[in-house]
């Protein structure tokens, strides 16, 4: 990990993979805006400082893949023709991640709860079979924390004393029909995952510095799970928490207000 | 077959070094031997069935070849989206085997007879099937597993009507094989095929109730997708016969009946026996379900002469 975090870079980094994510919904007229936005600081700060060429991501929460998509395509590990195929007929950036099709995505997600047992048998692997210090991270959404499967890999996970395994939670609060709050409640959420046998941190997901602190911490036996708590569409106001945005397309209008407040933001944090 | 198989798969763990064994916390006086050998290379998933699909498929997924071992129903139908997404999807080499196929645990009730099985695996893309016939066909199915880069499912069983007939022939790669051939080519005849162990009702209605004195070739299928066009003694039977009377220990929607009817010419007679489930459903040993569900030597017997006069 980076010892001189340098926020304001990784801001301009998050910045521009937001424009380049609501182009891409824009022009394919397609949904999951706000559960993109929520998960692209996470993203960046990821590909950014966190994972190391032998390290894996599995996108548990695979209907972030076109913001995974866009982080991808700005850190140089998807080319321009390659994301220009997006949601297009014979494309491999399908809506949800496709197996076996780019070498950045191991494991094809959409169905919710696959993730984390896929990350776990892979940092069991690497830690008991092969012997290599690669490590995995995946990133679900809290939403998925309802399916008993994650929980299993959670078990799974703790007993096996992965700690080369972290799980980042992009937790905006809200899930298909409502708040999560509302339809199951995940809280006290930490101490679910403490329980598990977790080592835990809480942080605000769109706070750079805040989730290299949440990472900092001395590595025990045990695996790390980081509750990056998140405002869904964050950076556009109008689609900031709310669960229409997970599946509305923009139209011009929405999008052109879009970018201004992405200019706005920029101009008045980078003045 | 759970100890030809623990055999046949201790093999393949000492010879292949990416290869490793999985469990659902099944196994109980059969798998202590790899326990203890293996080390790491030998997880207890616990009763966690979707985890454990998907922490194989992970483990896949880093370029390592894994066993995964439950009874046939839990192994299969808790965790079909694991199957299908994690593993067929990827075409990863998970190995699935399913213990208890059938009626194979009768008396223990309903939701452990495993009677849609291959039924549900079949459909899966990338998806290869084995059943074997018999325990002494085991070995075979596990080397030909062993070999695929892809999915497969491996499904054990043990027939209320077991034999020890030996087979004529085997093809080593289809697996298929002939346990009897018709004293007169010339006369009609009929071509009796069993899936996996259920070729085991008409070994026993060969040697003890009469199947014997009718003009049958018989043949145990093994494998899926089905490759008639490499079964040559098979295919020469069916063409001649035009008359088949398939056997098998699973329902009738979506089973291999199914499958071997679409693949066969429309000229074809061919009548199913096959598993149901009833609605005044009792319960008990495997015989007592084959019983109740008229799959016995007796049945078939009769609906190979039926069939017969019919021609």
């Amino acid at each position: 990990m980076s010892e001189g975090l340098e926020p304001a870079a990784l801001a301009r980094a998050a910045l521009a993979i937001r424009r380049q994510f609501l182009r891409m919904h824009h022009e394919a007229r397609s949904g999951h805006v706000g559960s993109g936005l929520s998960a692209i600081d996470i993203l960046t700060y990821l590909y950014s400082e966190w994972l190391r060429p032998n390290d894996q991501f599995i996108l548990s929460k695979g209907h972030g893949a076109s913001s995974l998509y866009a982080t991808l395509h700005h850190f140089g590990k998807l080319s321009d023709a390659e994301l220009a195929t997006y949601y297009k007929d014979d494309t491999l950036l399908p809506a949800h991640p496709a197996p076996r099709g780019v070498a950045a995505i191991p494991a094809a997600t959409g169905s919710l709860g696959h993730g984390l047992p896929i990350a776990a048998g892979m940092a069991y692997s690497y830690r008991y079979l092969r012997s290599t210090d690669a490590r995995v991270a995946c990133l679900l959404s809290d939403g998925e924390c309802n399916e008993g499967s994650t929980w299993e890999a959670a078990l799974f996970a703790a007993h096996h004393r992965l700690n080369n395994l972290t799980v980042f939670v992009d937790a905006n609060g809200i899930q298909g029909f409502g708040r999560t709050e509302d339809v199951l409640t995940l809280e006290p959420f930490a101490k679910k995952w403490e329980a598990f046998g977790f080592d835990v941190s809480e942080c605000n997901g769109h706070d750079f510095a805040a989730l290299h602190a949440a990472l900092a911490e001395p590595s025990t036996h045990r695996p790390r799970c980081v509750i990056a708590r998140t405002v869904k569409g964050k950076g556009v106001s109008f689609m900031e928490n709310t669960v229409d945005w997970h599946y509305w397309p923009m139209n011009d209008a929405h999008y052109a207000q879009a970018l201004a407040e992405l200019d706005r933001a920029e101009s008045e944090s980078f003045r | 077959m759970r100890v030809d198989f623990v055999k046949a798969v201790e093999l393949v763990l000492a010879r292949d070094a990416d290869a490793l064994f999985v469990t659902g916390d099944l196994g109980f006086n059969a798998l202590e031997g790899l326990v203890a050998k293996y080390g790491k290379r030998f997880i207890n998933a616990g009763v966690a069935e979707q985890g454990m699909i998907g922490l194989a498929a992970g483990i896949a997924l880093t370029g390592k070849r894994p066993w995964v071992y439950s009874i046939a129903p839990f192994a299969t139908y808790r965790c079909l989206e694991q199957i299908r997404n994690d593993v067929c999807l990827h075409q990863l080499p998970v190995r699935i085997v399913g213990n208890g196929g059938g009626y194979t645990y009768g008396i223990m009730g309903s939701t452990h007879h495993a009677l849609e099985d291959l039924a549900v695996l079949k459909v899966l893309p990338n998806m290869q099937l084995f059943f074997p016939c018999a325990n002494d066909q085991v070995a075979a199915a596990v080397a030909l597993q062993a070999e695929l880069d892809g999915p497969s499912y491996l499904r054990l069983a043990v027939s209320a009507y077991s034999t020890e007939r030996t087979p004529l022939s085997e093809h080593p790669l289809t697996l298929t094989r002939s346990y009897a051939t018709r004293a007169d080519r010339s006369k009609p005849g009929v071509t009796v095929i069993g899936a996996g162990h259920g070729v085991q009702v008409a070994l026993r209605a060969l040697a003890a109730h009469g199947l014997d004195r009718e003009n049958v070739d018989v043949f145990g299928v093994a494998r899926f997708p089905f490759r008639l066009a490499e079964d040559s003694a098979l295919l020469a039977s069916l063409l001649e016969t035009k008359n088949v009377v398939f056997v098998e220990e699973h329902y009738a929607a979506g089973g291999m009946g199914e499958s071997m009817k679409l693949a066969l010419p429309q000229f074809t007679a061919f009548s199913l026996m096959s598993a149901s489930y009833r609605p005044d459903q009792r319960y008990g040993s495997a015989a007592f379900h084959m019983q109740q569900t008229q799959l016995t030597p007796e049945a078939l017997v009769m609906l190979v002469q039926t069939q017969l006069r019919a021609t």
